[in-house]
């Protein structure tokens, strides 16, 4: 099976994937305790504009029929107005999905620079002190929740040390023009190198507190993987033809530990979209995440399918190309999917 | 060159970079904050920021009395009250943020869209007005189907939108609704730069605005929404926010005063009220309501909002009604504890409390007020009554209340009232008329207490509405439909070189929640 086409089917079920969860989330949504006619328009609101507001919602047709309806407007890309925010939910999700995407991947990328390596050195250095150092660090930051990171880092990076800034996606005095959201691209797009670094430096605390228990989690299953990669008769043999530890470790020791943390990092990185809430609620961080609670809290039924749909969407993205790497790096699950 | 001068000039570049991205303005900037998200359309915000952008952005007929009660004018010069008939005549120095002179049309208009559009505060017209013609340039007439007495200060709560701005902006017959959301067509003496519901709206001064601002007043305001106490207090502490929202934890208030900020209450006719079921077992006995509200510790529940030594949150009521609003009795005993009474009236209650455990109910968002359930819990345990603490969040609360058979025995909650008119609290807390929600869930049905709520409508001279409202006050503390713990002063935390004029100065103090955030009445250092 071609690449194209392994691709093709894994699109066609992630579909099939997001119209189930389509159709969970929107009715989990409608049992969640509330009327979102009653808590937009507040306790004064009278009976009649609160029924006024159900008819326009649709609230009062069947599900199967409300769902019916959902669906032919998301094809028309239109998810309804938000009762939160008050704007369509197309809207809010074009405004926060970049700033949460861009902050979560620069968290996945420090799992990976610091993770990886951390663990690598390690396993390296077994039984050490180099080991015993990065194992408690490694424990600490998994045990801790990242919004207890995110206080500690503010405290210490902003308000002890103010070397970071505390809010925001980038100085109140820079003006950039909006073109994808992504702020380290926009700047760049600008011209803005001053943006550029701005908005880096405004990112540096968020992300690095979001993945803090990534970095210790890739951390410990790279040791451990590498450990027993060690431990494997082919270190032995490569031991044998006197290649130098520094290649061992690195070509036949790491490379083959890669997959379960690459897996894994894959998964938290997707899964680091809905758990950034509280670190986008700490640095005032205009994402999704928050976005997500909000409209919960709010039961705003429309922006809660569409925040959890688009979610599952980057879940399912994400899984796509973390098979897609795994594979290319393990040359067995390839030649398998050929059935050869 | 060696290692640590290429560390060395590499760590100086990007700090000379980062410095150079930091905000270096001479520009006076206002940075405050509130926890919901902010509405800009005028037509569809109800809640505090909501009422904070709309009197920056937007002018209103009257306006709350300063220093004082009710309204006095605004944009309204003067007006005449003929039975139904109220008939308002308008500066005619007035424009908006566009350029467009207001007039009368602008205000007809914007009474039309309200109330099409259904949402905000429109409910607190709905079915009181007939009609509203602009009889003149700067003459408007409202009918109102019936005599109405709080009407004029129910006029607070409706902004006047730029007709011309607002039409051309209206797609299929939406009233502008998604350009309102995102843009301003007012004649206050902000307008929007930029505006993120869940984030920040960024406002900057209007120069041709009809009254004087406060010297040093601020050119551009960052209004900020949902910043954690921890976000707060890191930013105070670094100088890089203003003034702090009304939400915050007592002990984050205290360590910002301890650090140099000083801290004001806003007494915004609103009361904390503890809400009694009275349609449920063991409540709907008037004698255990009696019991439980003489059994209230109010001391402790004082002492529980203080912050420090010179600020507390709290003040005690009298009755239902908090001072400032018509039927306020200052003379009246504020209420405290009494154990034997409370035993006393237990004893003529028709249920045994041991077979009636309570469920009391406090808001999960709002987690400083478990202490005032728990507080109830140990006193009320003395009484015999075994008392249940659920922690609702705020949507599940709103769909328990709407069936008094299973709704909380008591739920905490601050109420405020929409307008300076006893009216806009009473009625929509206690007359039978009205749909079950957490503002009336105390499900009070009392044929006196309507009657009187209903005269208070309809009676236009100020002391026979005292004399009413008064009455209802009475009535009210007698039958306990609520718990009256204390009348709420919201706290907030201004950093130092900040002064927040109308709550430093009882003189210029707005008597409505959220009426004293006028940001052109507040000074900044530059």
């Amino acid at each position: 099976m071609t690449i194209f086409r392994r691709l093709l089917l894994r699109l066609g079920t992630s579909l099939i994937v997001l119209v189930g969860v389509s159709m969970l989330i929107f009715c989990i949504a409608r049992v969640i305790p509330g009327d979102p006619a009653r808590i937009a328009l507040g306790p004064r609101a009278t009976t009649e504009q609160v029924e006024q507001m159900r008819e326009a919602l649709h609230l009062n047709e069947p599900l199967v029929v409300q769902y019916g309806l959902f669906m032919r407007d998301l094809a028309r890309g239109d998810l309804g107005i938000s009762l939160y925010s008050k704007r369509p939910v197309m809207t809010d999700l074009a405004e926060y999905l970049p700033a949460t995407l861009e902050l979560v991947l620069l968290a996945g990328l420090m799992m990976v620079v610091f993770g990886l390596p951390l663990g690598a050195l390690s396993a390296r250095y077994r039984g050490r002190w180099p080991d015993h150092l990065i194992r408690v660090f490694s424990l600490l930051t998994v045990s801790a929740p990242a919004f207890v990171w995110a206080v500690g880092l503010v405290l210490v990076f902003a308000y002890f040390l103010p070397l970071f800034p505390i809010t925001g996606r980038i100085a109140d005095t820079l003006n950039i023009p909006h073109l994808t959201g992504f702020m380290l691209i926009d700047t760049l797009a600008a011209g803005r190198i001053d943006g550029f670094i701005s908005a880096l430096h405004h990112m540096i605390l968020p992300a690095f507190a979001l993945a803090l228990s990534g970095i210790g989690q890739a951390s410990r299953l790279t040791r451990s993987n590498m450990i027993s990669t060690y431990e494997h008769p082919s270190i032995e043999m490569a031991q044998a033809y006197g290649f130098s530890e520094a290649r061992i470790a690195q070509r036949y020791a790491f490379r083959p530990s890669l997959i379960p943390s690459l897996t894994i990092i894959g998964l938290d990185f997707a899964a680091l979209l809905g758990n950034a809430f509280l670190v986008e609620i700490i640095f005032a961080w205009p994402g999704l995440s928050r976005y997500g609670v909000g409209v919960i809290l709010q039961k705003d039924l429309n922006a809660i399918v569409g925040t959890v749909l688009i979610i599952s969407a980057t879940f399912l993205i994400a899984n796509i190309i973390v098979d897609f790497l795994v594979s290319v790096i393990n040359p067995r699950i390839r030649l398998s999917e050929n059935g050869k | 060159m060696t290692l640590t001068t290429r560390t060395t000039v590499l760590g100086s570049t990007v700090l000379g970079l980062l410095l150079a991205t930091a905000p270096a303005s001479a520009e006076r900037i206002l940075r405050a904050d509130e926890v919901a998200v902010g509405e800009i359309d005028p037509a569809k915000g109800t809640d505090y920021a909501d009422t904070v952008l709309a009197i920056n952005l937007y002018d209103t007929l009257v306006y709350p009395k300063q220093g004082g009660a009710g309204v006095q004018p605004h944009l309204a010069t003067d007006w005449t009250i003929d039975g139904a008939s109220y008939t308002f005549n308008l500066r005619d120095d007035v424009k908006f943020n566009s350029g467009n002179a207001l007039t009368a049309a602008d205000v007809a208009y914007t009474f039309e869209r309200m109330m099409a559009m259904g949402q905000g505060n429109s409910s607190l017209f709905a079915g009181v007005v007939d009609s509203v013609e602009a009889t003149g340039d700067h003459t408007v007439v409202f009918t109102l189907s019936k005599p109405f007495a709080p009407f004029l200060a129910t006029l607070i709560r409706m902004p006047i939108v730029d007709m011309a701005t607002v039409k051309a902006n209206e797609k299929d017959g939406d009233w502008a609704s998604t350009w309102m959301s995102q843009n301003s067509a007012g004649s206050g003496p902000y307008m929007i730069t930029s505006h993120d519901p869940q984030t920040e709206t960024v406002l900057s001064y209007e120069a041709d605005y009809f009254i004087e601002p406060v010297e040093n007043f601020p050119e551009t305001v960052r209004f900020r929404y949902g910043l954690e106490p921890a976000t707060v207090r890191a930013l105070m502490g670094r100088g890089e926010h203003d003034i702090s929202s009304q939400w915050l934890p007592p002990e984050v208030y205290a360590g910002l005063a301890q650090d140099g900020a000083s801290l004001v209450t806003e007494a915004g006719l609103t009361g904390e009220y503890f809400k009694l079921n009275t349609q449920r077992a063991p409540l709907d006995d008037v004698h255990c309501r009696r019991a439980l509200a003489y059994a209230f510790d109010y001391a402790t529940m004082a002492q529980l909002t203080q912050i420090n030594d010179n600020t507390s949150t709290s003040k005690p009521m009298t009755g239902a009604i908090p001072q400032g609003l018509t039927g306020y009795d200052a003379s009246l005993p504020v209420f405290q504890q009494d154990m034997a009474l409370a035993k006393e009236e237990l004893g003529k209650c028709q249920y045994d409390p041991a077979d009636h455990p309570l469920d009391v109910v406090f808001i999960a968002e709002t987690p400083a007020r478990e202490r005032g359930a728990l507080m109830m819990q140990a006193i009320y345990s003395t009484l015999g009554f075994k008392v249940d603490i659920t922690r609702t969040p705020w949507a599940l609360l709103t769909e328990q209340v709407t069936a008094p058979a299973t709704a909380p025995h008591v739920v905490e909650i601050a109420i405020s009232a929409a307008s300076p008119d006893t009216d806009s609290l009473l009625y929509a807390m206690y007359h039978s008329s009205q749909p079950p929600t957490w503002i009336s869930s105390s499900y009070y049905k009392n044929a006196d207490l309507d009657a009187l709520l209903d005269k208070g409508r309809v009676e236009s001279d100020p002391d026979a509405r005292q004399a009413l409202y008064a009455d209802a006050n009475a009535i009210l503390a007698d039958t306990v439909p609520d718990i009256y713990a204390y009348e709420l002063l919201s706290p907030f935390a201004v950093r130092d070189g900040v002064t927040y004029h109308n709550l430093a100065d009882p003189a210029r103090t707005y008597p409505v929640s959220g009426f004293n955030m006028r940001f052109a009445d507040i000074s900044v250092s530059e």
